[in-house]
C-alpha cells in the first residue's frame, strides 16, 4: 500500500512540474516583454538561472548526504549523496549550454572565459570527477566512503574556487536582479520577475521529480542485490 | 601531543625509507628539471616577457612533479600489507594524514629549491633578490597541494585507472591554490613586494588551514577498509 | 578480555564470506580455527583484528566494539601474518623500534636485542627485512609480539613458512601468551600441529561455523567433523 502511495505522489509530484514548467515557458516567452538591450535572446535566463540555482542545492544536498553517510552509515545517504551528484551535473551541462546559446549572439562567441563561466565548468569538472571516482572503485562500500569525502572537499572548495575565480575575472554582466543599490524589483520588469519566479519554481519541481526517480532507482538496485544476496546464503 | 608524536614516527620512518631508496625523490626532481627543458623548447620566450610567464611555468612543472609525488606516496605501505599493519596499531588517522602530508611536503621544498633557482639561470632572470618572498609564496601553494593531495591520494588508493583519477579530481579543487600563487608571483615579480596581492596570500592561507583541519578530522573515514 | 561474537556476517559482492557465527572467547584460550580453503577463517580473522567491518552482527571487546572508535582496543589486538606487517627497507631492529613505538610502547635497545636474542635473530638486527627469508620475518614478528603482549593474538597460517627450530620459538611464545591468561587464536591447515597446543577447535565450513568443542582425549566428534574435509576414503584421528 506504501508503494502505491508513494507512487501516486511521485506521479502528482511529475505533474506538478510539467505543469509548472510549461506555464513558465508560456510566461518566459510570450507574456514577459523583451529585454530593452538585448532583445529576445535574453529570455534564455529564464532557464539559465533557475538551472545554475537548481545545481548549487543539488551539490548542497550532496555535501548533507556525504555528511551523513560518514556519520551514520545509512546506504539511503550515500544514495541521496550519488543521485544528487548525478543530476546536478545534468543540470551544470544545462546551464553551460544555455549560457553558451546566450552568449553566441549576445558576445559572438561560444565561450569566454569569465567568471561565472569558468565556475560552472569548473564545478562541472569537479562532479564529474565525483561520479568516475565511484564507477572506478569497485568495492561498494569503498567507494561510497571515497566519494562522500570527496563530496564535502568538493562544497568546501567552491566558496574559494568563487573567490578566486571572480577576483580573477569580471567581464559577465553584472547581476541585473541581484544589483546591489537597486531592490531587486526596481530594475526588472514584473512581468519578467513573474515569468522568472515562475520559471524557478517550475524547475526545482522538475529537480525534485527527476531527483526522487534517480533515488529509487538506487532502491530497487539495493534491493535487487540485497536479494540475490541472500538466495546465495 | 600524541598525535604529532606518532606523526612524527611516521614521517621519521617514510624520510628513512625515502632516503635509502630515494625513488621518489628522484624522480620527481629529474622531472621537474626535464620540464623546465621541455617549457624552453614548447614556448619561443623573449627575454621580457620570461618573466611574466615564470609563476605559471614554474607552478605547471611543480603542480606535475608534485603529482607524481603524490601517486607514490603510499607505496611503502602497499608492501608487505603494511597499511593493515597501521590501521591494525591505535594509530590516530590524522597522523598519518599529517606525517604523508608533510613527507610529500618535504620532497616537493627539496625540488623547488633547486628547481626555482635553476629557472632563473636557465631562462636569464635578473630579479635574484625576490627569491625569498617567491618562496614564501610556493611554500604556502605547496602546502595546500599536499595536504589536498593527500586527502585525494587516499582515496583513489584503490580505485581502477589510479593514475589518471588522481589529477582529474584534484587539479579542479586546486584552481583557487594555482590562481593565488600564480596572480602572488606575477605581483612580487612586476612591483617587488606584495601589495595588492595581500587577498591571494589571505586566500591561500584560509585554503591550508581549512584542508589541514579537514584531513585531520577526515581521514579515518578516508583510509579505513 | 572476554570476547564475544554475535551473528556475525560479511558478504562480499554477492557472496557471504561468513554467516551466522555466534562464539565467545574466555582469558587464557587456544583456540584452533580450522577447515577447507575458502571457509571464511582469513576473513574472521580480519574483523576479530578489526581491520574489516561486518556486514551484520557484532564482535565485542571486553563489550565495546571497535567500530566505537575505541582506539584504546587496538593496543591490545595483534595480528601475525607470515612474512607481511614489516617494512623490507627498514632493518630488523628498526622495525622493532617502529612498531613498538607505534604501540606506544617504544622499547630502548636492549629490550629490542633481548627479544631478537629469544627468537635467534640477533646476528641480523641490522640487516634489511628484505634480505630475510620468510621464516626468518616470521620469527621477527613474533619478537614484535612478544614485545606488545597482546591481549588477543590472532595468527593466520604461521606454521607453513616455519622450520623446525621456527615451530619450537613459536610454540614457546604462543603457551607463554595462555599461561598469562591471554588469548590466542590460530587459523591454520597444519592440524596436529595446532592442535597440539590448542585447548579449542573451531571447523569453518563455507562461512558457517560447524564446530566447536574444547579439546578432549579421545575426541570422536572433532575426527568426524574433520574427516569430512579429507578427500574420499581418508580419515582423521587425533
Amino acid at each position: 500500500m506504501a508503494q502505491v502511495a508513494i507512487k501516486k505522489r511521485k506521479g502528482i509530484l511529475g505533474a506538478l512540474a510539467f505543469v509548472a514548467v510549461a506555464i513558465g515557458l508560456f510566461w518566459s516567452l510570450v507574456i514577459a516583454p523583451p529585454d530593452a538591450y538585448q532583445g529576445d535572446v535574453q529570455r534564455i535566463m529564464y532557464l539559465h538561472l533557475p538551472s545554475i540555482l537548481t545545481a548549487y542545492l543539488s551539490y548542497f544536498l550532496v555535501f548533507i548526504g556525504s555528511g551523513m553517510y560518514l556519520w551514520k552509515r545509512e546506504k539511503r545517504d550515500d544514495l541521496l549523496a550519488h543521485s544528487a551528484a548525478e543530476i546536478g551535473v545534468l543540470f551544470t551541462a544545462l546551464t553551460i549550454i544555455e549560457g553558451s546559446i546566450w552568449g553566441r549572439p549576445t558576445w559572438g562567441v561560444w565561450w569566454t572565459w569569465d567568471a561565472r563561466l569558468t565556475l560552472t565548468a569548473i564545478l562541472l569538472l569537479i562532479y564529474v570527477g565525483y561520479l568516475m571516482l565511484r564507477s572506478l572503485i569497485e568495492d561498494e562500500n569503498r567507494a561510497a566512503s571515497a566519494a562522500a569525502v570527496l563530496g564535502i572537499i568538493g562544497f568546501l572548495d567552491i566558496p574559494l574556487i568563487h573567490m578566486s575565480v571572480y577576483w580573477w575575472r569580471t567581464l559577465h554582466q553584472p547581476p541585473s536582479i541581484l544589483r546591489p543599490d537597486k531592490a531587486p524589483w526596481e530594475n526588472v520588469h514584473p512581468a519578467m520577475l513573474t515569468a522568472l519566479a515562475i520559471s524557478f519554481v517550475g524547475f526545482l519541481l522538475l529537480y525534485f521529480y527527476l531527483l526522487s526517480m534517480r533515488y529509487r532507482l538506487g532502491e530497487m538496485r539495493e534491493e535487487i542485490r540485497a536479494r540475490r544476496l541472500d538466495r546465495g546464503a | 601531543m600524541a598525535l604529532l608524536r606518532e606523526s612524527y614516527l611516521l614521517l621519521w620512518k617514510d624520510l628513512l625509507l625515502e632516503l635509502r631508496r630515494r625513488e621518489s625523490l628522484l624522480t620527481m626532481f629529474f622531472f621537474g628539471t626535464l620540464l623546465l627543458f621541455v617549457f624552453h623548447f614548447s614556448f619561443d620566450l623573449a627575454p621580457e616577457r620570461v618573466a611574466e610567464m615564470a609563476p605559471a611555468l614554474l607552478w605547471l612543472a611543480f603542480l606535475f612533479t608534485g603529482t607524481l609525488g603524490l601517486a607514490q606516496l603510499f607505496q611503502p605501505e602497499r608492501e608487505n600489507h603494511c597499511l593493515d599493519a597501521l590501521l591494525l596499531s591505535p594509530l590516530d588517522r590524522g597522523a598519518l594524514f599529517l606525517a604523508k602530508s608533510c613527507l610529500n611536503l618535504v620532497l616537493m621544498i627539496v625540488v623547488e629549491i633547486v628547481v626555482i633557482p635553476l629557472f632563473w639561470i636557465l631562462f636569464n632572470l635578473r630579479s635574484w633578490n625576490l627569491l625569498p618572498q617567491l618562496f614564501l609564496v610556493t611554500l604556502l601553494g605547496t602546502i595546500g597541494f599536499c595536504v589536498l593531495g593527500t586527502i585525494t591520494s587516499a582515496i583513489t588508493l584503490r580505485a581502477r585507472a589510479r593514475e589518471l583519477l588522481l589529477p582529474l579530481v584534484l587539479f579542479p579543487l586546486m584552481i583557487p591554490v594555482i590562481l593565488a600563487t600564480i596572480r602572488c608571483m606575477e605581483n612580487v615579480l612586476r612591483t617587488g613586494e606584495f601589495g595588492d596581492a595581500i587577498p591571494w596570500l589571505r586566500l591561500l592561507l584560509s585554503f591550508d588551514v581549512i584542508f589541514l583541519t579537514v584531513g585531520v578530522l577526515i581521514f579515518d573515514r578516508v583510509i579505513e577498509n | 578480555m572476554h570476547i564475544i561474537v554475535e551473528n556475525l556476517a560479511k558478504a562480499y559482492g554477492l557472496l557471504w564470506a561468513l554467516k551466522d557465527l555466534n562464539f565467545a572467547l574466555k582469558p587464557g584460550e587456544f583456540v584452533a580455527i580450522l577447515g577447507p580453503k575458502g571457509a571464511g577463517k582469513t576473513t574472521l580473522l580480519r574483523i576479530l583484528a578489526g581491520l574489516v567491518s561486518p556486514t551484520a552482527g557484532s564482535v565485542k571487546l571486553d563489550g565495546a566494539t571497535l567500530s566505537d572508535g575505541a582506539t584504546a582496543l587496538r593496543t591490545k589486538i595483534g595480528f601475525l601474518t607470515p612474512a607481511d606487517h614489516l617494512y623490507d627497507n627498514l632493518t630488523v631492529s628498526e622495525n622493532l623500534y617502529f612498531f613498538t613505538s607505534l604501540y606506544h610502547q617504544q622499547k630502548n635497545s636492549h629490550a629490542i636485542d633481548q627479544a631478537l636474542q629469544q627468537v635467534n635473530l640477533a646476528d641480523r638486527a641490522d640487516e634489511y627485512a628484505a634480505n630475510l627469508s620468510s621464516g626468518m620475518k616470521c620469527r621477527l614478528s613474533i619478537a614484535k609480539w612478544q614485545l606488545l603482549e597482546p591481549e588477543l593474538l590472532l595468527l593466520d597460517e604461521p606454521y607453513g613458512v616455519l622450520d623446525g627450530g621456527g615451530v619450537d620459538v613459536l610454540e614457546k611464545f604462543l603457551q607463554g601468551q595462555c599461561a598469562m591468561g591471554r588469548i590466542v587464536v590460530v587459523a591454520s591447515h597444519h592440524v596436529s600441529r595446532v592442535l597440539k597446543l590448542s585447548s579449542r577447535a573451531v571447523i569453518l565450513n563455507r562461512g558457517r561455523l560447524t564446530f566447536d568443542e574444547i579439546k578432549q582425549q579421545p575426541w570422536p566428534n572433532f575426527d568426524k567433523a574433520f574427516g569430512e574435509f579429507l578427500p574420499q576414503g581418508e580419515t582423521w584421528r587425533s
